[in-house]
């Protein structure tokens, strides 16, 4: 991880604006609306809604290494520590007496979008029964090669019946052109995230995927709102004065490998330590890069239905494939880690067969390592420790 | 003929699953299987091919676990288990459908590491309630006749669709007088056998299965006529979840002293309602019919409340309590079982989570457990020789 950025202090005054909007909404009366991390949140803030997102706070949880406790408190109300860990934080704070995170935001609404998974619209509907709110899923079929007529006219139907639920519970009225100036300001900030994440590319790199996971809280929520775009846009410099002072993401980079997915949160800084001592820089991830979207703000509906449901975990197994060796390539890796996440079926199961199948297609050798992203109960440093040995030694 | 020789042949069909579809397939019939639940075999049937069931079975996982997570559900695990070592050679193709994140990735899996020549996805929609959901799902099947169309070369017209209709309409229509006449006698036929009754539909031919059940029901309604007045002492109970395997609980929950008169199974009241329309677009008609299903957790229930489900069911069943039946890492199941437990609490409901694996079950702990539950809601266990 490199040495702390100037926007860093900059990324925490925008979260903490972020969260007192929330309490602002709460006050104020503005709905408070639960939205997924690949959902079409431009609708929410072209409404003057307040979306929030409770996979952040899984994710806050979890960096915090409170996962575990929190979820506890759901498994001792009949959840199952099975489930994705996000949403045992979440159903574990609800139920919790102790909030270590503060507490999560309880919504006046529910939207979700299926395009991760379906543990995200189990984890909704059972928080919908629980604060007794309404519930909306964008339900968004898979795409084993390639979408079709019939999926994007079912997914646009369903943003009008969306639209009209948001109409119908809010009294507010949807206006297309403020959608539009909502995309633009989304896709002028996926754009720069995107060129910031393009910088891991060169050698050395002032820019790596653990300081994108730092990075990444504004894209998530931000994203649609002027904050976002000036927020990459300081970074975006940032980078760039630090590249011109040869201020690189580790001291001495001989390597670059390429990391499936989501990171292991409360091991975060373990991880970039590892790599970092084996001059190794992680330099991309489908994870953060999946919010690099090239919106049409021409389009904004249509643009909408095509991106978000088109995300990689929502392909087919060539398509996935592909995208990793793409990125292996763009990014000039020497090896690539696959996570077998137990909190995350749909990106973990098929990993064992992907591993083989990468290393055919690139040549590269790969590592895959168990784990759960937020709950360190199934994380066993001393396994995965000798995984990645071995994996180094390979790279040479 | 006696109710014991009727039943042999169901037995029989569910101890070696797949004679029929071998025989089939010898005879140059095309042979597509299908994982649960919901894939519609009437438009296999229409196609001229054979649809069968892949329920896993209980051999022990050994091949799948290259391939597949020890989390993934043991269902999973060992229908993809029965492919890798051979058992399903036999199969042209296989319908998968999206109902979880697992059935999701593991059709991706299959074409890479499976022989079956055709696997082909079926892509529930997960909302039901909706207009949209109607609409697209009719163009689903739209599509999945196509590409059925296709893989057997025969085109699928709306008369022989209809037809299939109607022949699975008959077999649905059996299986619940059957069971119908099960919950009013419970004696009569055994919990274990009214459920293979029903798994056998999903390996056999519906129209010779349509007959034996024929003759099965008759002979029952004979027997009811004659034993009516009955008392009947075992506890009534109602079991929620996805499969009821291994098939042994059934045995356990009769020798525990319960009988099973209601459930929301996927091989059980999901495969036998509701019917199909007859008198409408075939199409429309089979999407109407997915939509109108009993709920289930992979789908969104907001509006179909489950728990409401639930308590109807065990009060129309006149049921004692409630066992959930749970495979281990069934994801639904586990994010809907905190309030479908506590909707039961609250209404008074006895209930029990027991968790099984279709593979190597370990059954001491769970008869246990069972002994326990029924004697607490007042069933009078079998006495048991040892």
């Amino acid at each position: 991880m490199s040495e702390p950025f100037k926007t860093v202090a900059l990324m925490k005054d925008l979260m903490s604006r972020y969260y007192d909007l929330g309490e602002e909404a709460r006050r104020k009366g503005i709905p408070v609306v639960w939205v997924t991390a690949v959902f079409p949140v431009e609708i929410i803030y072209a409404m003057d809604l307040y979306p929030y997102y409770p996979e952040n706070f899984g994710a806050l949880a979890s960096a915090r290494k409170v996962a575990d406790k929190l979820s506890m408190a759901a498994e001792a109300k009949g959840y199952f520590n099975d489930l994705c860990g996000y949403a045992r934080c979440g159903i574990g704070d609800a139920y919790a007496s102790e909030h270590p995170v503060g507490k999560i935001l309880s919504p006046d609404l529910l939207l979700c979008c299926n395009t991760q998974c379906g543990s995200l619209p189990k984890w909704f509907e059972a928080a919908a029964r629980f604060y007794n709110k309404p519930y909306f899923l964008w339900d968004s079929p898979y795409i084993e090669e390639q979408t079709s007529d019939l999926k994007q006219n079912y997914l646009i139907k369903q943003l009008y019946e969306l639209i009209n639920f948001l109409e119908v519970t809010t009294k507010r009225r949807f206006n297309i052109d403020k959608l539009r100036e909502v995309v633009a300001l989304s896709r002028e900030a996926t754009g720069l995230w995107n060129d910031c994440l393009e910088m891991a590319a060169l050698k050395p790199a002032p820019f790596g995927f653990f300081d994108a996971c730092i990075h990444m809280a504004p894209i998530v929520v931000w994203r649609g709102r002027r904050e976002a775009v000036e927020y990459y846009r300081e970074l975006k410099a940032e980078i760039e004065e630090r590249l011109e002072k040869k201020i690189y993401a580790i001291p001495n980079e001989r390597h670059k490998v390429y990391f499936d997915h989501i990171p292991v949160w409360p091991k975060l800084r373990w991880f970039a330590d590892m790599f970092a001592a084996n001059d190794t820089l992680v330099v991309a991830s489908q994870y953060t890069q999946a919010w690099a979207m090239n919106f049409d703000p021409a389009r904004p509906l249509e643009t909408l239905a095509e991106h978000y449901p088109q995300q990689f975990v929502n392909r087919g197994v060539d398509y996935r494939l592909k995208l990793k060796v793409d990125f292996m390539r763009r990014y000039n890796c020497d090896g690539f880690v696959l996570f077998s996440n137990r909190s995350c079926k749909p990106n973990s199961i098929g990993l064992y067969d992907k591993k083989r199948m990468l290393t055919e297609m690139t040549g590269l050798p790969g590592v895959i390592f168990e784990g759960d992203m937020s709950d360190l109960r199934f994380f066993s440093e001393g396994q995965v420790k000798t995984r990645f040995e071995t994996f180094f030694e390979q790279l040479g | 003929m006696v109710i014991k020789e009727l039943m042999n042949r169901f037995f029989t069909v569910v101890a070696d699953p797949y004679s029929e579809a071998k025989r089939r397939k010898e005879q140059g019939q095309k042979v597509i299987g299908w994982l649960p639940t919901d894939v519609p075999e009437e438009l296999i049937h229409a196609a001229g091919a054979f649809p069968v069931g892949i329920l896993g079975s209980s051999n022990n996982i050994r091949l799948a676990d290259t391939h597949l997570q020890v989390w993934v559900c043991s269902l999973m695990r060992s229908s993809l288990e029965m492919e890798l070592c051979g058992d399903l050679d036999f199969l042209d193709g296989i319908i998968i459908p999206q109902t979880c994140d697992t059935t999701r990735a593991l059709s991706g899996l299959w074409r890479k590491v499976c022989r079956t020549p055709y696997v082909e996805d079926f892509l529930l929609p997960k909302q039901v309630k909706r207009p949209s959901a109607r609409e697209y799902l009719t163009g689903e099947l739209a599509r999945i006749k196509t590409s059925l169309e296709q893989v057997t070369g025969k085109k699928i017209s709306d008369e022989t669709l209809d037809t299939s209709i109607r022949l699975f309409n008959e077999n649905r229509q059996l299986l619940r007088r059957m069971f119908e006449i099960h919950t009013h006698q419970p004696g009569l036929l055994t919990s274990r056998e009214v459920y293979t009754v029903i798994k056998a539909a999903m390996y056999m031919d519906k129209a010779e299965h349509n007959g034996i059940l024929r003759d099965l029901i008759r002979a029952l309604e004979h027997k009811a006529a004659e034993s009516a007045g009955t008392p009947d002492s075992k506890a009534r109970l109602v079991i929620s979840g996805g499969v009821w395997e291994p098939p042994e609980i059934m045995d356990l929950i009769e020798e525990a002293g319960g009988v099973v008169v209601g459930d929301d199974l996927l091989t059980g009241m999901r495969y036998l309602t509701p019917d199909v329309d007859e008198e409408r677009n075939p199409l429309e008609a089979l999407a109407d019919r997915q939509l109108n299903k009993i709920p289930f957790g992979g789908f969104d229930n907001q509006n179909y409340e489950r728990r409401r489900f639930l308590l109807d069911l065990v009060r129309n069943s006149e049921a004692r309590g409630l066992i959930f039946l749970h495979l281990k890492f069934c994801e639904p199941e586990n994010y809907d079982y905190n309030d479908m437990r506590e909707a039961l609490n609250s209404a008074g409901i006895p209930n029990l989570r027991l968790e099984t694996e279709v593979a190597n079950p370990s059954l001491g702990q769970i008869r246990t457990r069972l002994e326990a539950f029924i004697e607490m809601i007042g069933g009078n266990p079998i006495e048991r020789t040892l």
